[in-house]
């Protein structure tokens, strides 16, 4: 699917990282916004429109509250743009509960699918898989091809069927 | 590389018999004798039966192929391109609950952990005497469990492929003198590369993409991939067929697609399925389509060792612990990406980090909860909505649960559990167990998921009860078949998709037996 952020949503999700990621991550905020609309493009269409449209009412809502100053939430230092997110995070419907917790799920998924946050953890699964299919292939040739060699060969669950020609199905 | 046998079964490149949207260039009319909707456990697995014994089949699929060589340990990649919209898929509910389908060929067992169990015999026999279906003591479905088995070949981990997370899962049920299985899952020397959620990067999965997709193709079944169904048709009361839609790589769709068959057959799953119905004006005598949603809720919680576990070297699932199976509780260990990890748990910032910085010392583990309530899936905008209200007496199950595989894991030797409720802490010691009862837990504090999802076009004799009849067939509408886990009277109470198999078996000799050319 393509998508891409309108501006104010990428700064809007970028005022985000500091809130939802460790210090260590800021210097990915880029790349976690624009996984996160990766993610976002997977979404249904409505689905997306929806979560767009709760971003924007997000930002814009930071002019009504009180301590942010009249200013949107995207131009929240980091201090007032936490204080805000739990206003949404406590806040007083389900549908800012949901849409605080969904933006916030998206931008951690984000910053720990990131290559360099993945590395910091010692999470290295790709050496792993690499290791043990060949071993695999190594130790087992044998019963994997008797095995593919079985997944085509001829055991009918009933007599067959006279095949239709195309004719008659026409 | 191994020199495999022939070119269906290769997994490095799309094989004869699959038609892709890159190859359609304008509408699309087919005919066939059985055209199935959906390619995973159900569609699969009836395509190869009918397509041996002789019958033209042709398989629809809305999602992709992809091939072996596509899977890798990048696994939002692999949720935006397998799962259906990018896995945000939820029933709407309190909790709320995140669901999991596949969208590619192969369907959900593209993206399974590869459990493979028989439906329990109890559970055979309810549906039996509650459920009025016909035709499933566990004499009747013996022969076709053995025949799915044998072809996805159902069999227990070679030693070396379990992981250490899956030790101190079983050192934990040993130590609290707890019955712990060996898994059986479908996999021919899987090397525990723990990658099933996001495909099997080492082809020892035998999902239905690998085991009976390649199997239909070499009997001569076609199949198309990326075209949404989107209504079936009828002569009166008759299905003649299916219509769809070429999605694009944009979403869209473009070409129209039609299937003229003498049976049309929905194999989409348990929420796609019942859509797919209720888009087509299929009426149920028992007003029933949708309805009798049950999907295993199951809640996820992590251990802290103080020993390196590196979850993601080993098997997926080696182990179940079944002492609680009476109860409807098995527990297993899950390891789940870091990025879906930190997703799924409730701390974020410089707390989120410290809860991740122990992730190569982690042990994730899960529970599946057969449960009590059932929900429904309604067609809004043609598009199917699940709702589901978990019932308290599961809920209560879900904290008891939580509070037996702590137990369990403090046993072997966990320094610290972060359960799925948020706003309980951390628990230290299995003293702390104690915490999960002193107050009520909300339900809204739970974060709850699954992947088995079932029931919502339920079998049985009873026109007036039931969707289907005991074979799948649609009541009250002629040569139409459902044929996945929405047949399904109850939840199972474990894995489904070897139920969801056996079932498509036995229904394959069904059409078979009374096939009329």
């Amino acid at each position: 699917m393509s998508y891409t952020h309108a501006p104010t949503t990428a700064a809007l999700l970028r005022s985000l990282v500091p809130v939802m990621c460790p210090a260590i991550a800021l210097p990915l905020a880029d790349a976690i916004v624009d996984h996160v609309g990766l993610t976002m493009g997977a979404l249904p269409t409505q689905f997306r429109r929806a979560l767009v449209t709760g971003i924007y009412g997000y930002d814009t809502l930071a002019i009504a509250w009180g301590p942010g100053g009249r200013r949107r939430a995207h131009r929240l230092p980091p201090s007032l743009a936490e204080a805000y997110y739990l206003s949404w995070e406590h806040g007083p419907t389900p549908a800012h509960q949901q849409l605080a917790k969904g933006v916030g799920q998206l931008i951690k998924l984000a910053c720990y699918e990131h290559p360099t946050m993945q590395a910091a953890l010692g999470y290295t699964p790709t050496p792993w898989i690499e290791q043990v299919k060949q071993r695999r292939l190594a130790t087992y040739r044998g019963d994997i091809e008797r095995h593919d060699a079985s997944l085509i060969a001829p055991d009918p669950l009933r007599p067959p069927i006279a095949k239709t020609s195309a004719k008659e199905r026409a | 590389m191994v020199a495999l046998p022939r070119a269906a079964v290769r997994q490095d490149r799309i094989p004869a018999g699959v038609t892709t949207r890159d190859a359609i260039h304008g509408d699309l009319v087919w005919d066939a004798d059985v055209v199935i909707a959906g390619s995973g456990a159900g569609g699969a697995t009836l395509a190869a039966e009918l397509a041996e014994c002789g019958l033209d089949v042709v398989i629809v699929e809305e999602g992709r192929y992809y091939t072996t060589r596509d899977f890798t340990a990048d696994a939002s990649a692999a949720v935006r391109a397998l799962y259906r919209d990018g896995g945000a898929t939820m029933a709407l509910g309190d909790p709320p609950v995140l669901f999991q389908e596949g969208r590619a060929v192969g369907g959900s067992t593209v993206i399974n952990g590869g459990m493979s169990w028989r439906t329990p015999e109890r559970i055979l026999d309810r549906w039996g005497r509650e459920a009025g279906v016909d035709g499933v003591r566990p004499a009747d479905m013996e022969p076709y469990f053995a025949r799915v088995e044998r072809r996805i070949h159902v069999a227990y981990q070679d030693p070396e492929s379990i992981g250490t997370d899956n030790h101190l899962l079983k050192r934990g049920a040993d130590a609290m003198g707890w019955k712990v299985i060996p898994n059986l899952r479908n996999q021919v020397h899987c090397p525990g590369s723990n990658n099933c959620a996001f495909g099997c990067p080492t082809g020892a999965k035998q999902s239905a993409l690998v085991s009976y997709i390649p199997r239909a193709l070499h009997f001569g079944a076609r199949l198309l991939s990326d075209v949404r169904v989107e209504r079936i048709l009828f002569d009166g009361k008759r299905a003649t067929g299916l219509t769809g839609s070429v999605v694009g790589a944009d979403g869209e769709p473009s070409h129209r697609v039609t299937v003229r068959a003498k049976l049309t057959v929905a194999a989409c799953g348990a929420i796609q399925t019942p859509a797919l119905l209720a888009r087509s004006g299929v009426r149920s005598p028992s007003g029933r389509i949708g309805h009798n949603l049950s999907l295993h809720p199951n809640v996820k919680l992590t251990a802290v060792f103080d020993q390196p576990v590196r979850g993601w070297e080993g098997v997926h699932q080696a182990y179940q612990v079944r002492e609680f199976e009476g109860e409807g509780l098995l527990f297993a260990a899950v390891n789940i990406p870091p990025g879906i990890l930190a997703m799924t748990s409730h701390p974020r910032g410089e707390e989120l980090h410290r809860m991740m910085s122990d992730y190569d010392r982690t042990v994730v583990a899960g529970m599946l909860c057969e449960d009590t309530a059932t929900g429904r899936v309604r067609t809004l905008g043609g598009r199917p909505q699940a709702f589901y209200q978990l019932a308290d007496f599961d809920a209560d199950k879900l904290v008891r649960g939580v509070a037996l595989l702590s137990e369990l894991l403090f046993a072997a030797g966990a320094r610290r559990i972060a359960t799925p409720f948020a706003g309980v802490p951390e628990l230290h010691r299995a003293e702390d167990t104690r915490l999960l009862y002193a107050h009520k837990i909300p339900k809204r504090a739970m974060e709850v998921v699954t992947v088995h999802m079932m029931g919502t076009a339920a079998m049985g004799s009873d026109r007036t009860r039931a969707v289907t009849d005991s074979y799948g067939a649609v009541h009250d509408a002629d040569r139409l078949m459902v044929c996945d886990a929405s047949l399904f009277p109850t939840p199972i109470g474990v894995n489904p998709m070897e139920t969801i198999m056996a079932l498509a078996t036995r229904a394959a000799a069904r059409v078979l037996d009374t096939w009329q050319a």
